[in-house]
């Protein structure tokens, strides 16, 4: 018998107990080498008209991958290596040299790795055509994908992946160094002692955490401010997060045993004093998966609701479907023209919307920044309230607005939260070359009227006064367009984008906001779901593993109950106690973390104030707990067999 | 008096269709409540199978038997669990201590299973480690502990429901001769002052010079039985030692 004839015996036997780990890291090899097939595929290229991120996005969530999936195997190897200490001591004992032992596990990570190698590989070409499509129905392309076999591809993942396996393999042969014999028959009988609970650490990790979400909220003026709240809040949720798991749980624990009437109440007694005894060793592991989650979650929050809020922000941008200022007749009709000659999107309004634009500012400059001032155009668009009716009547606004003189309506700036009550607070005083007005607000509108563009500050004024204004000043004309199914007008929208002076005279379409809007963020869905798909198999299963490890210690306690008569009901419900504490904590913690972080995000970033969370961040925590829980059912299930057959 | 254990016509086959070897032929078994009776005899004699009959770990293969009065072979699964948390107190050999939980907790589990309340259950506590002399121990763990300690919190485990019956396998079997010499006078104490009933498997006849009754078992099958009677337990344990030159087998592994 050779040294690889045992190493595949050895892998035969163990194959149910590491199908768990197989399938885990057989999914990364899949999504590594969905993300690569993607990024060489020229179908999916050929098919995302606007977007210029793809290659990018993709080049970091590969890199991401790799990372976490090697710590991943490491971890795992190192975990399984050390499972197998007493196998690999009766090889020692039988007289087999270390070299030899060392080689067979080389071996048998080397067979395995090649084969999950393999076996991803050959499953992510087949589905590569199935994540193509479903990329591109996030993208709202309709386009079909062929089927490709990527050499390219397959070359990168295989490389990668066997570097990844190598060094690992290479870890499992010189951990056999590591161990000595007397080691290897005592590694079961290490007397784990009782962790105290100490309120100052447990203190500490309040403080950190407190400290990581007040930092994570902080508004910030530079990017270095930024930088520094957001680094003092890594640390601090961190380290909090680590602490907390090393000393909350153990004085929540040692509160529970407190309460004698509840601890001395069937297996209460029994299940607390258990996790009692291994916080300490599932602190690490437990610390990782809530930042996991958390982090994992807080992606694919953002990213799922900015592509799920795409359509209202693009109707924000853009409320017409095209709109540009006039340039002329010569322009105007050439844009009129192409727009006509489009049947299948039929025009249902053209307006010319008359605006005077004007210096200004206000009295605290709150909802106008002094940096709209520093810009070359004239930061205020001045609107009548005659040209807004005939606005509002094209895009089919509800509100009407009547403001007195010395009053002005403002159209709420994108990027903000403010309110009328902000607004009411201020004076706005507009400066012609001649004489100023000074004007009160009186009513802010929320739906947009005007094509953004920076400063975006718009506000309608009675007629009386526009007319007042326009004696005084210049005013442009803009030109805008409504059609039916604005979002599909790709051809149009483009063509128009082609035009001579296109650019000069600012020309906007509903189309090109909408689609860019769409790549962008469906990519970035795209990449979050299935980077965190990974994140949670993997951690799943190496909690899947470190409960399996313990079941199998915990029998002789369980066969010991069983005999003083406890029944298999009731040890199965403790189990099933247990098993939630240790996988709920995680998960709960990764679950604030990530809300607490997207609520404070979403109130910074100008480009989230608009985003409506509360669906995608409801729907995306409900699916990772759905998943998760499966782990924990399959966990418990296993658990039960050992302990409870 | 009560008859806490009845055994009729037990029978006991291990192994399947072939190689069938028999461990138990039509044992019959009664023990009164108050009685202190030891079961000896050579390895392999059927002794523990018994013990394991009784103890309703596993089941016979012909026979019925009976404890206070419940019928074990009409219980299913649940119910036989609840008998023997109700019914029965273990002691064993290796103790079978949980090594996560202190002394107190470990003696404690008993009544935490029956749910019993708070202050009644500690009152339990205090009484019985004070019987058995490890009330200083109570807040140590298993670990920390000598093995006659052990075993001593063991038995305080076994007595804390107040079970009907109490059975003991081997319980001085990893100990030293004090530490045997003081449970077993703990065991007799139990047995005269609270009227205990006890059901002993030894191989010691030291041990079984301690109860009021001791039957030998050979091959299966009772091969005959002492009583114990006005004899002293000095006098008593010399007429255990001459049943086993008799018996044979085991005399080798008396002392």
């Amino acid at each position: 018998m050779t040294l690889f004839s045992t190493a595949v015996k050895n892998m035969k036997g163990n194959f149910r107990n590491y199908l768990i780990y197989f399938v885990s890291m057989m999914f990364s090899v899949v999504i590594y080498h969905t993300f690569v097939s993607l990024q060489y595929s020229t179908d999916v290229q050929a098919s995302i008209a606007l977007s210029k991120n793809v290659e990018v996005t993709f080049k970091t969530a590969s890199f991401v991958l790799i990372l976490f999936v090697f710590i991943f195997i490491w971890y795992s190897n190192s975990f399984f290596t050390r499972k197998r200490k007493k196998e690999v001591a009766l090889y020692s004992l039988l007289g087999v040299r270390k070299r030899s032992i060392g080689k067979m596990l080389f071996y048998e990570n080397l067979i395995i790795s090649t084969i999950v190698l393999a076996a991803g590989i050959l499953i992510g070409t087949l589905l590569s055509k199935m994540f193509g499509m479903l990329l591109l129905k996030l993208l709202g392309t309709t386009a079909e994908i062929g089927f490709h076999v990527s050499g390219s591809a397959i070359l990168n993942t295989t490389l990668v992946f066997a570097v990844i396996i190598l060094i690992t393999s290479i870890q499992g042969y010189r951990l056999i160094y590591r161990f000595k014999l007397i080691d290897l028959f005592q590694a079961d009988k290490q007397a784990e002692s009782v962790p105290k609970a100490s309120p100052l650490l447990a203190l500490l990790a309040a403080i950190l955490l407190a400290t990581g979400y007040v930092f994570i909220s902080l508004s910030f003026d530079s990017e270095s401010d930024l930088m520094r709240n957001y680094g003092v809040a890594f640390v601090g949720i961190t380290l909090g997060t680590y602490l907390l798991f090393r000393c909350l749980t153990v004085f929540l624990l040692r509160l529970a045993q407190k309460n004698k009437a509840r601890y001395y109440r069937g297996l209460n007694v029994v299940g607390t004093s258990q996790l009692l005894f291994r916080m300490r060793g599932n602190v690490g592991t437990l610390t990782i998966i809530a930042l996991l989650s958390a982090f994992t979650l807080l992606a694919t929050d953002i990213a799922f609701s900015q592509y799920y809020t795409n359509t209202k922000h693009a109707e924000q941008t853009s409320p017409f479907s095209y709109m540009h200022l006039s340039q002329g007749q010569a322009f105007d009709e050439q844009v009129n023209r192409i727009i006509a000659a489009d049947s299948k999107h039929a025009v249902t309004a053209a307006i010319d919307i008359p605006v005077i634009k004007s210096s200004g500012r206000t009295s605290s400059s709150v909802v106008f920044p002094e940096r709209y001032s520093e810009e070359e155009d004239k930061p205020v668009k001045i609107i009548s309230t005659t040209t807004y009716g005939v606005i509002a009547k094209a895009l089919h606004l509800e509100r009407a607005v009547n403001p007195a003189a010395g009053e002005a309506v403002a159209v709420k700036t994108m990027y903000t939260d403010y309110s009328l009550s902000d607004y009411k607070k201020e004076k706005l005083t507009l400066e012609l070359p001649t004489r100023s007005w000074e004007l009160s607000f009186s009513d802010l509108l929320e739906d947009r009227i005007l094509s953004w563009s920076f400063p975006d500050f718009v506000i309608v004024i009675c007629d009386d006064l526009y007319g007042d204004l326009k004696d005084l000043s210049s005013e442009v004309l803009y030109k805008a367009y409504k059609v039916e199914g604005e979002s599909s007008t790709a051809e149009t929208a483009t063509e128009l984008m082609l035009l001579d002076g296109a650019e000069k005279a600012g020309l906007t379409s509903y189309y090109h906001e909408y689609k860019t809007g769409l790549e962008d963020t469906g990519i970035g869905t795209f990449v979050a779901v299935f980077l965190g798909l990974v994140f949670l198999a993997a951690t799943g299963s190496i909690l899947y593993f470190k409960q399996l490890t313990e079941a199998h210690s915990d029998k002789e306690r369980y066969t010991i109950l069983r005999k003083i008569g406890v029944t298999r009901k009731e040890i199965r419900a403790s189990i099933l106690k247990q098993s939630l504490f240790i996988f709920g904590l995680p998960l709960l913690l990764g679950i604030t973390h990530s809300i607490v972080v997207v609520n404070a995000m979403s109130k910074l970033f100008s480009n989230l104030v608009d985003v409506n969370f509360t669906v995608p961040v409801l729907f995306s925590t409900a699916l990772y707990v759905m998943i998760y829980l499966f782990y924990y059912i399959l966990t418990v299930t296993s658990f039960n067999k050992i302990v409870n057959d | 008096m009560r008859t806490i254990v009845e055994a009729r016509q037990v029978k006991k086959l291990f192994g399947s269709k072939g190689s069938v070897s028999t461990a138990l032929q039509e044992i019959d078994l009664t023990v009164l409540e108050g009685e202190f009776v030891g079961i000896m005899g050579p390895s392999g004699s059927g002794k523990s199978t018994l013990l394991h009959l009784i103890a309703a770990i596993d089941e016979p293969t012909a026979g019925s038997i009976h404890i206070d009065g419940s019928n074990l072979h009409t219980m299913n699964e649940e119910q036989i669990s609840k008998f023997r948390r109700d019914k029965l107190g273990f002691l064993f050999q290796d103790y079978n201590l949980l090594d996560t939980l202190t002394v107190k907790e470990n003696i404690l589990l008993p009544l935490a299973l029956a749910k019993v309340p708070v202050a009644e259950l500690e009152l339990r506590v205090e009484e019985i480690t004070d019987k058995f002399g490890i009330k200083p121990l109570l807040a140590k763990y298993p670990y920390q502990l000598s093995g006659g300690q052990k075993q001593r919190t063991a038995a305080s485990r076994a007595i804390i429901a107040r079970p009907s019956l109490i059975l003991a396998d081997e319980p001085t079997g990893a100990l030293d001769s004090k530490s045997a010499t003081d449970l077993l006078e703990s065991l007799k104490e139990l047995n005269e002052q609270d009227q205990a009933t006890l059901l002993m498997v030894t191989h010691d006849a030291f041990a079984a010079s301690y109860c009021s009754r001791v039957l030998f078992i050979k091959d299966g099958t009772i091969f005959t039985e002492l009583v114990k009677g006005q004899t002293p337990r000095k006098a008593f344990f010399r007429k255990i030692l001459d049943v086993l030159s008799v018996l044979g087998g085991g005399a080798g592994d008396v002392i």
